[in-house]
């Protein structure tokens, strides 16, 4: 089975009143993951938007990028290659089941998706809710889904909702945003409630490169659904656990509670990679000074088996030296400014939209100034086109933004730099 | 009728693990909120409380009449002291070390120290010989300088009416009654070391001094967690074995800011009947 190792940095000493213990867990698999990969079972869906607004070039595109999907599926792994607009249906294989990729049925599926053609309306509910019961078909498979768009959801908000929920912990879905005309917040949602990324694909002629990029990373995830189980001491509670890196995911309103002090946090499927978490613990009061705690015990674990893959603990120290309590952890510093700046990104793009320039100007001067100071390069470019920090230092909103530019910066937000290996204590 | 100490189900006698939430039962006890439920790692799972350590409160006594104390203090989470006391032939070998709380594993240091220098000394090694050891034994802790546990180190061979004393750092010597106080520290005036044990440490030369007491008395060698409180009334006679338990009450009761560990040995002129 895989082999994985926990890592936490975190300064434990708290002042004398302490009551927040702050840690960043790094959790790695190891190549051992790789090597077992013959064996998971693997399923993937492929969406693709044919709603009306998806002609022309962006269709013939549409078309090449789901065959480059299918082109990456290894042999043996369970397919199916749905259309979406108001409706959904599976094109390939026929009737609402998966296909086992071989090349035979790899060239049929492909055969299949140069026939898609555009027109209709986009209910994105509908097209994960077939999905949802499409891989009811493999439940011990290892299960994706890769949504494409070009467009606004139609359904209200509460069927988009209620539909999210019904697919959520059934698969993990990475969603792609195609032109201008969609909304980042919409495939945020799909993101935050299956566990999944979502990304611009700001020139379409990109998309066959997303399509094949995602489903070899599909193709190499070897572990299905593991947990982070959180235990907090019974003075005290898990206030936040969020996933840092690569992106941004708070995952605090999944906790299942596994029993009073313990609960798990889902962090879907794994192949031979590393992710950071965020996790904060607040005590009800502060310890005595030179007292030690366990603040909180980590454990990644598979719920259905309740195997446990690597354990660490976040410690808690009370001491009566400030030259100790307020050192800053770099790792818990840094993705804490990383949050701060997707935070004050979303709010400011919110409030600028909605008018308030005030406010947006003040939130987004600040982004700039956390993305110059950690290396966030291509995160400041972007607002610099939405906002102008003159030589004094004075903000202004920018006119005439290009709508491409704001998505992009609306939709890189979550992603996060890492501290480079000299920067870590 | 009992409870799971987690999860509040009601568990029978003959349970191994609690219905509900699968926690073992029978663990040992929390110092803390007396929950069954102290882990294997020694952390209580739940209040959290890390459980005291055997190294925090420990005592020696010697046939001879010398006797040690070494306790965690009261602000300190642990005890990073060491101390080593023995007798062989009509010797008294005792090492005290202080882990350096700035170093990783500070009380690994401490422990590899005391444990090498006391063998060496009793085998009938110098006292230089012995630092030696004791420095390459906390050497040998870690292969990285620039994360290696550090101590302080004092010792002391008692036999024959000498006393023969070495020492790298601020752990000291000093002669009862009175105090007075036997060896100089390897610190600059802020406290900082220059001298100690370890990797980062360099060729250790440590300080040897050796003399005959010409009245009998008590020799002292102990860590700062003592002598930071030794300015006013100190009590410096008795049996050591009471007076080593009154001088860290006496250090307690001033504060206890650091790890407290005292060695007190009985020392007669060559010749005195009670030698």
């Amino acid at each position: 089975m895989a082999d994985f190792i926990v890592h936490i940095d975190q300064n434990k000493y708290l002042s004398t009143d302490g009551r927040e213990v702050h840690a960043v867990l790094t959790v790695s698999s190891t190549g051992t993951v790789t090597a077992e990969a013959a064996r998971a079972e693997a399923a993937e869906i492929i969406i693709v938007d044919v709603s009306g607004s998806m002609g022309g070039s962006k269709i013939r595109e549409a078309r090449a990028a789901a065959s480059a999907a299918v082109d990456a599926l290894r042999d043996g792994a369970h397919f199916a290659v749905i259309a979406g607009n108001q409706d959904a249906v599976v094109v390939y294989p026929r009737g609402e089941r998966l296909a086992t990729s071989d090349p035979r049925t790899r060239k049929e599926a492909k055969e299949a998706v140069k026939r898609l053609s555009a027109g209709g309306g986009t209910n994105m509910g509908v097209w994960l809710g077939l999905a949802e019961k499409v891989f009811r078909q493999r439940p011990e498979a290892i299960k994706h889904a890769i949504l494409m768009t070009d467009g606004q959801n139609n359904e209200t908000d509460r069927a988009f909702d209620r539909a999210l929920k019904a697919c959520e912990g059934a698969f993990v879905c990475d969603s792609l945003g195609v032109g201008d005309d969609w909304v980042p917040a919409q495939l945020r949602k799909v993101a935050e409630a299956l566990l999944g990324t979502f990304d611009f694909v700001r020139d379409q002629a990109d998309l066959s490169a997303y399509f094949r990029d995602l489903t070899q990373q599909s193709m190499g995830k070897t572990v299905a659904e593991l947990s982070l189980r959180v235990w907090a001491p019974q003075s005290g509670r898990v206030r936040f656990v969020k996933q840092v890196s690569p992106v941004l995911m708070d995952l605090t309103g999944k906790r299942t509670d596994v029993n009073p002090l313990t609960g798990d946090y889902p962090t879907g499927s794994w192949g031979t990679e590393e992710r950071e978490y965020h996790v904060c613990v607040e005590l009800d009061r502060p310890g005595q000074v030179g007292q030690e705690i366990r603040a909180g015990w980590v454990k990644l674990v598979r719920p259905d088996t309740q195997e446990v893959f690597a354990t660490g603990n976040v410690l808690a120290q009370w001491t009566d030296d400030l030259a100790m309590s307020t050192r800053l952890n770099q790792k818990v510093a840094h993705y804490t400014g990383q949050a701060e700046l997707h935070e004050l990104i979303q709010e400011g793009l919110g409030a600028r939209a909605a008018g308030d320039d005030a406010t947006a100007t003040a939130r987004l001067a600040k982004a700039m100034e956390i993305a110059v100071e950690s290396g966030r390069e291509d995160t400041a470019r972007l607002l610099d086109k939405v906002v102008e920090i003159d030589s004094g230092g004075t903000a202004r909103l920018r006119r005439g933004v290009d709508k491409a530019d704001e998505i992009e910066l609306d939709t890189g937000s979550v992603r996060t730099s890492r501290l480079r290996g000299s920067e870590e204590g | 009728m009992s409870r799971c100490p987690l999860c509040e189900t009601p568990v029978l006698p003959e349970d191994a693990f609690c219905e509900a939430c699968g926690h073992p039962l029978g663990s040992p006890a929390c110092t803390s909120c007396d929950a069954p439920a102290v882990d294997a790692e020694g952390y209580c799972e739940r209040c959290g409380l890390r459980q005291p350590t055997h190294r925090d409160h420990q005592e020696i006594h010697l046939d001879g009449g010398a006797a040690g104390v070494s306790d965690r203090g009261l602000r300190r989470a642990r005890n990073e002291d060491a101390m080593a006391l023995l007798e062989t032939g009509g010797t008294t070998v005792a090492v005290v070390c202080d882990g350096v709380a700035s170093s990783p594993r500070a009380d690994e240091a401490a422990e590899a120290a005391v444990r090498t220098a006391a063998a060496a000394l009793a085998g009938g090694r110098s006292s230089q010989e012995a630092v030696k050891l004791a420095q390459a034994a906390v050497a040998g802790l870690t292969a990285d300088p620039s994360d290696a546990p550090a101590c302080t180190y004092v010792s002391a061979v008692v036999g024959g009416g000498r006393v023969t004393l070495a020492w790298a750092g601020d752990s000291r010597a000093y002669w009862l009654p009175g105090w007075v106080r036997l060896t100089e520290d390897d610190a600059v005036p802020t406290g900082q070391l220059t001298a100690w044990l370890g990797a980062d440490a360099g060729t250790v030369e440590p300080h040897v001094r050796s003399f005959a007491p010409s009245a009998p008395g008590l020799l002292c060698v102990c860590t700062d967690g003592l002598y930071r409180y030794l300015a006013g009334h100190v009590p410096d006679g008795g049996q050591p074995r009471e007076l080593a338990r009154d001088l860290l009450r006496h250090a307690l009761d001033a504060g206890g800011r650091d790890n407290v560990t005292l060695v007190l040995i009985p020392v007669s002129p060559q010749g005195d009947p009670h030698g």
